[in-house]
């Protein structure tokens, strides 16, 4: 299973990934993988507080992850006028 | 505190300076509001000798109170035929307490077509006829004015666009640096200050001093606690200072809701390029400053200074707004040209995001490509030329929709929708739908709890939740739009209950009150019933309070879902 993954707002790995044309991160697993076990693999330097699966925010760790999966995480972030 | 009043229907303008009166505990929005609902005809023409311009700084303003710069500016508006509140940052609220005036309004409007300057400082006020000034950009305005007056004041002023009476005209705020680049943006409050002669109101506050508490240990203490609670805030103590406000490009687009090609589709293939990550990282390269205080007594410092190619000063750095509207909307994905727009905007004072809206607009009329910076940057210099096209788009999205024969019209009361789509945030859809400022996320920011997760977390994209969320918000913002406080400190006040307690503390120890958070909301809602009760008798109704069709029937990729909250639900948002 292969799964992409997105990285904003100063969030870094402080790992080495395979990485697309646009440097985000390619994960690849032959095993079940959780969003709670992906971004424990991912050995961030922030724990990610918005996290979004497919385009939708997913507040829940447990939920599987499925090949072609594309995963955006964020740190506490805002703004507006 | 007092109210200055001018009237500038007679020859020689008339100055007046009243108590508060029955205005007394009022200030910000809400004394804006007030005083435009009870003293202006509903009926009145925007532009006519019976509006009035009201300018009003905060509870706490002019005080040492963090954050307390804000200034609000109400009218009639030009754009929407409703009542208007815009906000701006910068000096001026703050200089404007310091001199005793809790409101500065204009009336009337002059006979012939002079145009004035007015000076104020701690010995008074003078109204001063000035032909010289007539015309000009914002930026060269106030150079003229600091050769004359200095350079320790606050200017609040009008561009070409204000003069020529536009819809979509802003009035703009000087900064720290005096530069005009903070703008009471929204409803075309630039056009009625430009209605009333006046190009520049000048605010000198030498040889004043801080406003005093009534219980200045306490006070001292609660101001203590409030900036140690926006500090430790993540939002207001690190994203929004590092990456300012341009921080939400990515998470917009990511989550699919960024209005793209005239609210055609929810994300951006160029959103990366222009995004906050990358507009900090180019503003420190080029010598600029990501992190900066738009006025002083700033702890969060969301603004910035964003420098050319040569390291050369090119404008305030573009806000998320500004660069969703003149970028990601028009399909426009080069921050140099989107800051060079910026700064058309500023100098000729106009509204970022309805002159981004309006160019989407154009856009969709085929008058020019989506993409073409070029272009759009032309459009700009039309609308401060005056020439024909530019005062059509100078009037905004609904007057460009209809001289061009645009069926798909992003704005509600006439107003233009800022840069969340309603159909993948369902919660600011509501609140675009049923504000008396017609389309402003401001006014309700339920992005906060629909995305960022600040204060809880309610779907986006479903209906369900989403009235009573932007009816709350619509109360606190009213209450927070009338301290004088940035409405960013709501990020804090949302999570952590003691900022929250830290700002009433403030305002009570100044005040001698005790109010609480019962009062705040009685306080937030008084602000929107004057607000609704002028745009009731200005002849707004139910229907006014809706989104345009397309927004209900047109799928919104990527997740292709419509605006589902029911009319009869949005009526019930006032009916507290």
């Amino acid at each position: 299973m292969k799964v992409i993954v997105k990285l904003f707002g100063g969030l870094t790995t402080l790992k080495d990934f395979q990485k697309t044309e646009e440097g985000d991160i390619i994960f690849e697993t032959s095993e079940p993988l959780t969003l709670g076990d992906l971004i424990t693999s991912l050995s961030l330097n922030k724990k990610p507080f918005i996290i979004i699966l497919n385009g939708i925010i997913q507040n829940e760790l447990s939920v599987s992850l499925k090949d072609g999966d594309e995963i955006s995480l964020f740190p506490p972030i805002a703004g507006g006028k | 505190m007092k109210i200055l009043r001018i009237n500038m229907s007679t020859d020689e303008p008339t100055v007046k300076v009243e108590d508060l009166g029955e205005y007394e505990g009022l200030a910000g929005r809400a004394l804006t509001s007030a005083i435009i609902s009870k003293e202006v005809d509903p009926l009145c023409h925007p532009l006519s000798a019976d509006n009035k311009i009201v300018f009003a700084c905060g509870l706490l303003g002019g005080t040492a109170a963090a954050m307390s710069g804000r200034l609000s500016v109400g009218c009639k508006s030009p754009l929407t035929g409703g009542i208007k509140e815009a906000n701006a940052g910068g000096q001026a609220g703050q200089v404007m307490g310091r001199l005793g005036y809790a409101a500065i309004v204009l009336e009337g409007k002059p006979k012939g077509d002079d145009t004035y300057k007015i000076y104020i400082n701690k010995d008074g006020v003078r109204v001063i006829k000035d032909n010289s000034i007539k015309m000009l950009p914002n930026y060269d305005l106030i150079e003229k004015i600091k050769q004359e007056f200095g350079e320790k004041i606050a200017c609040i002023s009008v561009g070409p666009a204000g003069e020529m009476k536009m819809s979509a005209a802003s009035v703009a705020v000087t900064d720290m640096e005096l530069r005009p680049t903070r703008h009471a943006g929204r409803g075309g409050v630039g056009a009625v200050m430009g209605s009333k002669g006046v190009k520049v109101i000048v605010l000198d506050d030498a040889g004043t001093t801080i406003r005093q508490p009534k219980d200045p240990e306490a006070f001292k203490d609660a101001n203590k606690r409030f900036v140690a609670g926006l500090q430790k805030h993540p939002v207001t103590g690190q994203g929004l200072p590092a990456y300012g406000t341009n921080v939400l490009t990515n998470i917009i687009n990511e989550v699919g809701a960024y209005p793209t090609y005239n609210f055609k589709e929810g994300r951006f293939a160029g959103a990366r390029k222009i995004s906050g990550e990358v507009e900090a990282e180019l503003e420190k390269q080029r010598g600029g400053n990501p992190t900066h205080g738009c006025h002083r007594g700033c702890v969060i410092r969301c603004s910035g200074i964003y420098h050319d190619k040569d390291g050369h000063y090119l404008t305030k750095q573009p806000e998320y707004e500004t660069v969703w509207a003149l970028g990601g909307n028009c399909g426009i994905d080069d921050l140099d040209k989107i800051a060079m727009m910026d700064f058309l905007c500023d100098n000729y004072g106009v509204d970022t995001i309805e002159m981004g809206a309006t160019i989407g607009v154009a856009m969709e009329a085929g008058l020019l490509k989506f993409g073409d910076a070029d272009g759009a940057i032309n459009l700009l210099h039309e609308v401060g030329k005056g020439t024909h096209l530019g005062r059509i788009i100078g009037n905004g999205a609904a007057f460009t929709g209809k001289a061009f024969g645009v069926e798909r019209v992003p704005v509600v009361k006439g107003q233009a929708l800022p840069a969340y789509d309603p159909r993948a945030v369902q919660g600011v859809g509501v609140t675009y739908a049923t504000s008396p400022m017609g389309a402003d996320h401001t006014a309700g920011y339920s992005i906060a709890l629909n995305v960022l997760k600040t204060g809880g977390f309610v779907d986006p994209l479903k209906p369900e939740g989403q009235v009573d969320l932007s009816r709350n918000l619509q109360i606190a913002t009213a209450f927070i739009d009338s301290t004088g406080m940035c409405l960013f400190i709501a990020f804090a006040l949302l999570d952590q209950p003691e900022t929250n307690q830290a700002l009433l503390d403030m305002i009570n120890s100044f005040y001698g009150w005790s109010m609480t958070d019962k009062e705040v909301v009685e306080y937030g809602k008084k602000v929107l019933k004057f607000e609704r009760d002028f745009n009731a008798r200005a002849g707004f109704t139910k229907q006014h309070d809706r989104l345009p069709r397309f927004f209900y029937k047109e799928p919104f990729p990527p997740h292709n879902v419509v605006f589902m909250v029911k009319d009869e639900e949005l009526d019930q948002l006032f009916n507290w």
